[in-house]
């Protein structure tokens, strides 16, 4: 790596939809909401100061191409491209912008991530085009995580109780979020008495099906500090990215007691960021719960604890949004669901929105510097994005 | 002389309780109980069961003709036999071919294979006869079916039987039938069929079998029958003057029912696997006619009767409580899953053979690691290209798994009742393996619960079949 990208992008505007259930909204509703509120956060002027955007979709129902944000903003004749990588797909937009605008070949540039999964119909996602082949295994998307909760189980002497921890914890951040899909808080005992989804993860421990789109506005810290003002944005400082098969389940050397794509990103990450230890450098973190399980096994992963461990931080507290280490203090996947495409703007908005001090109602106090993370695919794709206060160092 | 080589049968694990057919159709129990096949098996992976049972200890390559006796082939067109072939591993320059349409096809089969040995133009021929025909509900075919399997292999020297002839008869019997576009079985006079077709056919056949060695009854250790129904055997006895209690060799129809074509062949290798040597077995099949034929038992048969499990399948079993599952089991019961439209590419599936039917992983020849399924570059150390492809095992033990009540069987949006058990297993070579487990409970599955590999449907898609491996409980 020659320079990195630390510091060389600032996060100026962030708009995020309300996640849900949002049957009477299409992507364009979706996509011109999240949009304008990066626009008027951002200070700037969609069709006079943008000069390229990209638009993260997972599902073709969505949209595809670069015409899915081109359209509902009426927004001709820029550069806009679609990108789609698993749950990473709203992040690797981010980077994607984030690395042309540290290239400077753009000065201020658009993110959106959106998906209208609703409108696919059906129940969980729809994983079966991620396995064109007919008859190499793919799994439903709970059915990747729960054989990792099986193998901790029997390794660590892990619980459903511990998973429902996770659940609890998210659930009573998002209780206080006004965008979250589910603002109700929940008891370990409804986790544990909630129908059965794929053994042993049970309603609780899955993300619900949800609709949302949102959007960041990017630039150079320089023009930054004239649009917005040194207070108010958040800079990049690292972004890791790993991508292992699409098929896990097949390799000798997996063990489900970890995510080798996680611990690549992660190592990634750090060494672009200048993280040694991520538990004391860095102040709260956002994780791909899209299953219990998974917020478990990351914290290991990216060297929040050791191996085994993790059950002791969720049971202990130090996660919780008043612990140590707050992990997903608005909630979560878990609150919010999983608009595949908007999940990892929606994610850098949230992180970007703690630095800055402007998460009301869910602050994680003295917040300078945290990240974001995707867990995608069949364990196939991990990004972490680390983004923090200009003077964070 | 020419004979039988070895032995396998195959009988689906699950097993509906007769009363549980009266209760749900009316009339009385037949008592007992009937083998019912999963969704997932046909006549066509219970014939590979079969084969895999009578190709223990030989080597598959060594099989120069398999022919496949069935009425129930999954196909109107499309050969059978050229798919169980590739399940079972033999040579690409294999002959195969269906023998179809009469119960008496298994028989047949048989005879052609006897007459290639004997010709010198095939020296191992593997005959498997399978059947898995639906009963059309309320009818009598419901308690009096079961389905399952039976293989010989025949071929010289070495044989456990040597079979002595053949006679044959041919009688356009009105009998049972099914047209083209009949999805169950007919038939207008059992009674007729009997008396004129049965009764009367298969003691002719018989006779004139033992007329030609110049034998008696009395010299028969075993009478191996087809009969439609328990009452046929009693009465095929009575005709022939046969003892039916030290003669006659149990229809297994307690514990079975009426096979269909692989039947008397079924009981032909029980009788077998309660021979000794040197005793003279006659097999005697109906079906618009009979076929008839002798065996007698060598000093070979002791030896390999441990290691075919044959008629053991009656042992290992699971009961199907209701007769809903019996109607889903069999494909009748009409329900808005598996849904009709979804794709899958056919073409996928014909190029990628070697790892789906055969089941073929790879050897990397740089660092050694097994794997499946078959790429150009080795996913451990990315040596492209240089891998040796490997057989893959059949037994091995569970590393994890789950119950996927999103995603079905053959990933299909679940049914959200019967979820799809999904394991990460190790095969005992080393190989990892991530396959849909099937005749199983959920409670019993846990790591390192021991299994075996079985051939499968896997689902249906673009209105094709497509079939692969998957997991099951060791049976005993």
């Amino acid at each position: 790596m020659k320079k990195g990208i630390k510091d060389r992008v600032a996060i100026i505007g962030t708009g995020v939809t309300k996640f849900g259930e949002r049957w009477e909204k299409d992507e364009e509703d979706l996509i011109v909401e999240a949009v304008m509120e990066a626009c008027v956060t951002a200070n700037v002027d969609l069709r006079k100061d943008v000069e390229a955007a990209w638009v993260g979709t997972f599902y073709a129902t969505t949209g595809i191409s670069g015409s899915t944000l081109a359209d509902p903003l009426k927004f001709y004749g820029k550069p806009m491209t679609r990108v789609e990588n698993y749950c990473a797909t709203g992040m690797d937009a981010v980077r994607n912008a984030a690395y042309a605008v540290a290239a400077e070949i753009y000065d201020i540039v658009l993110v959106c991530g959106v998906e209208k999964i609703l409108d696919q119909g059906g129940k969980g996602l729809d994983v079966t085009m991620m396995f064109p082949h007919p008859i190499l295994l793919g799994q439903s998307a709970p059915a990747i995580f729960a054989p990792a909760a099986i193998r901790a189980f029997k390794e660590w002497g892990w619980t459903s109780e511990d998973l429902a921890r996770v659940a609890v914890k998210n659930h009573h951040n998002g209780a206080k979020h006004p965008k979250a899909h589910f603002r109700r808080e929940i008891d370990i005992d409804t986790a544990l008495n909630a129908p059965m989804v794929c053994y042993p993860l049970r309603v609780f421990d899955c993300c619900a099906i949800s609709d949302g789109a949102a959007a960041v506005i990017l630039t150079r810290p320089e023009i930054a500090n004239d649009l917005v003002g040194r207070n108010n944005y958040a800079t990049i400082k690292a972004i890791g990215l790993a991508v292992e098969t699409l098929y896990p389940f097949h390799r000798p050397d997996y063990t489900g007691l970890s995510f080798p794509a996680n611990v690549k990103a992660a190592e990634a990450a750090y060494r672009e960021a200048g993280i040694h230890d991520p538990r004391k450098q860095l102040d709260f973190g956002v994780v791909h719960d899209c299953f219990t399980i998974n917020e478990l096994i990351t914290y290991q992963d990216i060297g929040l604890c050791k191996p085994g461990e993790a059950a002791d931080l969720i049971r202990e507290g130090v996660t919780a949004i008043d612990g140590d280490f707050p992990i997903n203090p608005e909630g979560g996947l878990k609150c919010f669901g999983h608009p595949i495409g908007a999940t990892g703007v929606r994610m850098i908005c949230e992180i970007t929105k703690q630095v800055l001090g402007k998460a009301e109602g869910y602050q994680v106090k003295n917040a300078k510097a945290g990240f974001a993370h995707n867990l995608g695919g069949p364990l196939s794709v991990t990004m972490i994005t680390i983004v923090g206060t200009p003077d964070w160092e | 002389m020419v004979g039988i080589l070895s032995y396998g049968a195959y009988l689906p694990m699950w097993r509906i309780d007769r009363s549980e057919i009266a209760n749900a159709s009316g009339g009385t129990s037949m008592g007992g109980e009937r083998t019912v096949a999963s969704w997932d098996e046909d006549s066509l992976t219970m014939g590979v069961e079969a084969g895999l049972d009578c190709l223990s200890g030989f080597d598959p390559k060594e099989i120069d003709v398999l022919y496949f006796a069935t009425v129930s082939s999954p196909f109107k067109e499309k050969q059978a036999s050229s798919m169980i072939a590739s399940a079972l591993d033999l040579r690409r320059d294999v002959y195969t071919g269906d023998f179809t349409t009469s119960l008496r096809a298994g028989t047949l089969a048989v005879k052609a294979a006897v007459d290639a040995v004997k010709s010198g133009s095939a020296k191992k021929v593997l005959v498997i006869a399978s059947d898995c025909r639906k009963a059309m509900p309320k009818s009598d075919f419901e308690q009096l079916y079961g389905h399952g399997a039976a293989a010989l292999l025949i071929g010289e020297p070495g044989t456990i039987a040597d079979i002595g002839g053949f006679t044959s008869v041919s009688n356009p019997i009105p009998g049972l039938w099914q047209r083209n576009e009949d999805d169950f079985l007919k038939s207008f006079e059992p009674k007729l069929d009997k008396i004129y077709g049965l009764l009367k056919d298969v003691p002719e056949a018989v006779v004139k079998l033992l007329e030609n060695f110049n034998l008696k009854t009395s010299d028969i250790a075993k009478f191996a029958f087809y009969g439609p129904d328990p009452r046929a055997y009693q009465d095929l006895a009575r005709i022939l003057k046969i003892d039916s209690k030290a003669q006659l060799q149990n229809p297994l129809f307690e514990k079975v029912g009426i096979t269909g074509t692989p039947h008397c062949l079924l009981l032909f290798i029980a009788a077998l696997e309660g021979s000794k040597p040197k005793e003279r077995i006659v097999c005697a099949n109906c079906g618009e006619g009979s076929d008839a034929f002798l065996a007698i038992t060598s000093e070979n048969l002791e030896r390999i009767k441990q290691k075919h499990r044959g008629t053991k399948h009656i042992f290992t079993k699971r009961m199907i409580q209701t007769y809903g599952h019996f109607m889903d089991f069999q494909g009748i019961r009409k329900t808005d899953w598996p849904p009709k439209h979804m794709r899958a590419s056919v073409v996928k599936y014909w190029r990628d053979q070697k790892w789906e039917i055969p089941f073929y992983g790879m050897r990397c020849n740089k660092c050694g690691t097994l794997q499946y399924p078959i790429h150009r570059c080795c996913m451990m150390c990315g040596e492209i290209d240089n891998h040796q492809e490997v057989k893959i095992g059949n037994r091995g033990k569970v590393f994890t798994y789950t119950h996927d009540y999103i995603l079905g069987p053959g990933l299909f949006p679940c049914d959200g009742i019967n979820p799809a058990t999904r394991v990460v297993v190790d095969i005992e070579d080393g190989c990892r393996l991530w396959l849909e487990m099937t005749d199983h409970k959920l409670e019993e599955v846990d790591i390192d619960m021991p299994i075996e590999t079985t051939f499968r449907l896997i689902h249906q898609k673009d209105d094709y079949r497509f079939y692969s491996w998957k997991v099951r409980p060791v049976r005993s």
